[in-house]
């Protein structure tokens, strides 16, 4: 397979590499980046467990290819904390017991970052839509629900 | 994945409809491909080359003339949240919502939804009861052809190898109309259509129905009007008993099959169901305004 060379930037850090146009952003972003926070579950775009935020919104990384990532910005998990300290979101989700195993996390903080970047003070609807294409087999959701809404109203008083 | 399958992004589409122009059905076209990859993943689709259309600047929505056009690299999240779309199309943008969830959402386009083919495209139903058109160009040539003319069979169409579908246009209706749309899931979000049914009327002076269109979806090999519904409609007055007559003949017009979502059974009973509540329903969201 002929490689093709993109750049782009992952969590603010210039990447520029060689890889097969047809490889996924999320098998990039674990196996040459050695970013493991997002998952492959399903690879379809089921599940949302690889959700990323690209160009400030949220997409199924199994479901982008290399090709079309040249020029992105992508933010993944392991972008929102910063000198060691825990994204706000990520200690509401602490605070609120907003996950169990773990495993669908990295997405859904991604997808909930995705929609405060676009809206900062949402309504509980526009929360549970903004996770609607992740799932959780654990929580229950109500609790990653609060949580997202725990971190907007801290947001909204500041 | 496929290791053979090459990759190339055109930037103007001149040059991918040359490219596509030999095309013999090696090549794919590629958008947001929340759709083909997961079956080149699969292995149920296995392309030797991946044409993306992401750079060729198809995703504007934008009026001309008589006309909305929609670029058919729009993705579902930009027709949610388009403007003009909420002056002149309102529907389109609640179906969009109704598909998926964000993710799939602000990658997959209309142009994939429709030349996909799936009986259950959400798109189609609220494009037909428009009278949309979609443009397919090619290498120096380009044909407009009515969206009820396009689908020929579950994932196929009139389109062939050397075109793309580049823009879906619908056009500007000076008429007040009743419009309601239904999509039936198995739950609210992530979730293919069991059954889906689209409806707009326009009433005369005299309060009968003028004009009406009923597209429904996931019920017949491909989205579908009921026609002999529509013509039962028009020249009445709306009501309970005419909205229940017509939801009769429009389960006589579709072929429903059983699968893993739901039995033919069943989706007939729910095509009875759900067309006369988008009659219904579209018939009172339609007082409240007028």
């Amino acid at each position: 397979m002929e490689e093709i060379r993109v750049n782009f930037i992952v969590n603010g850090k210039s990447i520029n590499l060689s890889a097969d146009p047809t490889r996924t952003l999320l098998s990039v972003l674990r196996d040459e980046l050695e970013l493991k926070g997002a998952k492959e579950a399903c690879g379809q775009g089921d599940c949302g467990a690889c959700v990323v935020v690209m160009n400030d919104k949220a997409v199924n990384s199994c479901l982008v290819l290399v090709g079309q990532i040249d020029g992105a910005e992508i933010i993944t998990v392991e972008g929102l904390a910063k000198q060691g300290s825990f994204h706000k979101l990520q200690d509401h989700f602490i605070e609120k017991w907003a996950f169990q195993c773990g495993y669908c996390t990295p997405g859904m903080l991604m997808s909930a970052y995705a929609l405060l970047l676009n809206n900062p003070n949402p309504t509980e609807e526009e929360i549970r839509a903004s996770i609607a294409g992740n799932l959780c087999r654990c929580t229950g959701y109500n609790m990653i629900v609060e949580a997202i809404e725990a971190f907007a109203n801290e947001t909204a008083q500041n | 994945m496929n290791k053979k399958t090459t990759y190339i992004a055109p930037t103007s589409l001149d040059e991918a409809l040359k490219i596509l122009n030999n095309n013999m059905g090696e090549t794919k076209v590629i958008a947001g491909g929340t759709d083909l990859i997961p079956r080149m993943r699969s292995g149920m689709a296995t392309p030797k080359r991946l044409l993306d259309i992401r750079k060729l600047s198809l995703s504007s929505i934008k009026l001309q003339g008589d006309f909305i056009c929609i670029g058919a690299g729009a993705t579902h999240t930009a027709i949610m949240e388009s403007e003009l779309l909420s002056v002149y199309c309102p529907i389109l943008r609640k179906v969009a919502y109704k598909i998926a969830g964000p993710p799939i959402r602000n990658r997959g386009t209309v142009g994939g939804n429709l030349v996909n083919a799936s009986p259950a495209a959400d798109l189609a139903p609220p494009l037909l009861i428009n009278d949309a058109e979609v443009v397919l160009s090619s290498f120096r040539a380009e044909r407009v052809v009515p969206l009820v003319d396009f689908f020929t069979g579950p994932g196929e169409t009139v389109i062939t190898h050397k075109e793309i579908l580049t823009e879906i246009r619908i056009p500007v209706s000076t008429e007040t109309a009743a419009t309601c749309f239904i999509k039936l899931g198995k739950r609210n979000a992530m979730t293919i259509s069991v059954v889906h049914s689209a409806v707009r009327f326009s009433l005369d002076s005299k309060g009968k129905i003028a004009s009406s269109r009923i597209a429904l979806g996931s019920v017949a090999p491909t989205p579908v009007r009921a026609v002999k519904a529509e013509e039962a409609l028009e020249g009445e007055l709306p009501g309970m008993e005419l909205f229940q007559n017509v939801s009769a003949l429009a389960s006589e017009e579709v072929s429903p099959i059983s699968d893993n979502r739901a039995s033919a059974g069943y989706r007939l009973e729910m095509v009875y169901v759900l067309t006369k509540r988008s009659l219904l329903t579209a018939f009172s969201d339609y007082k409240k305004v007028i």
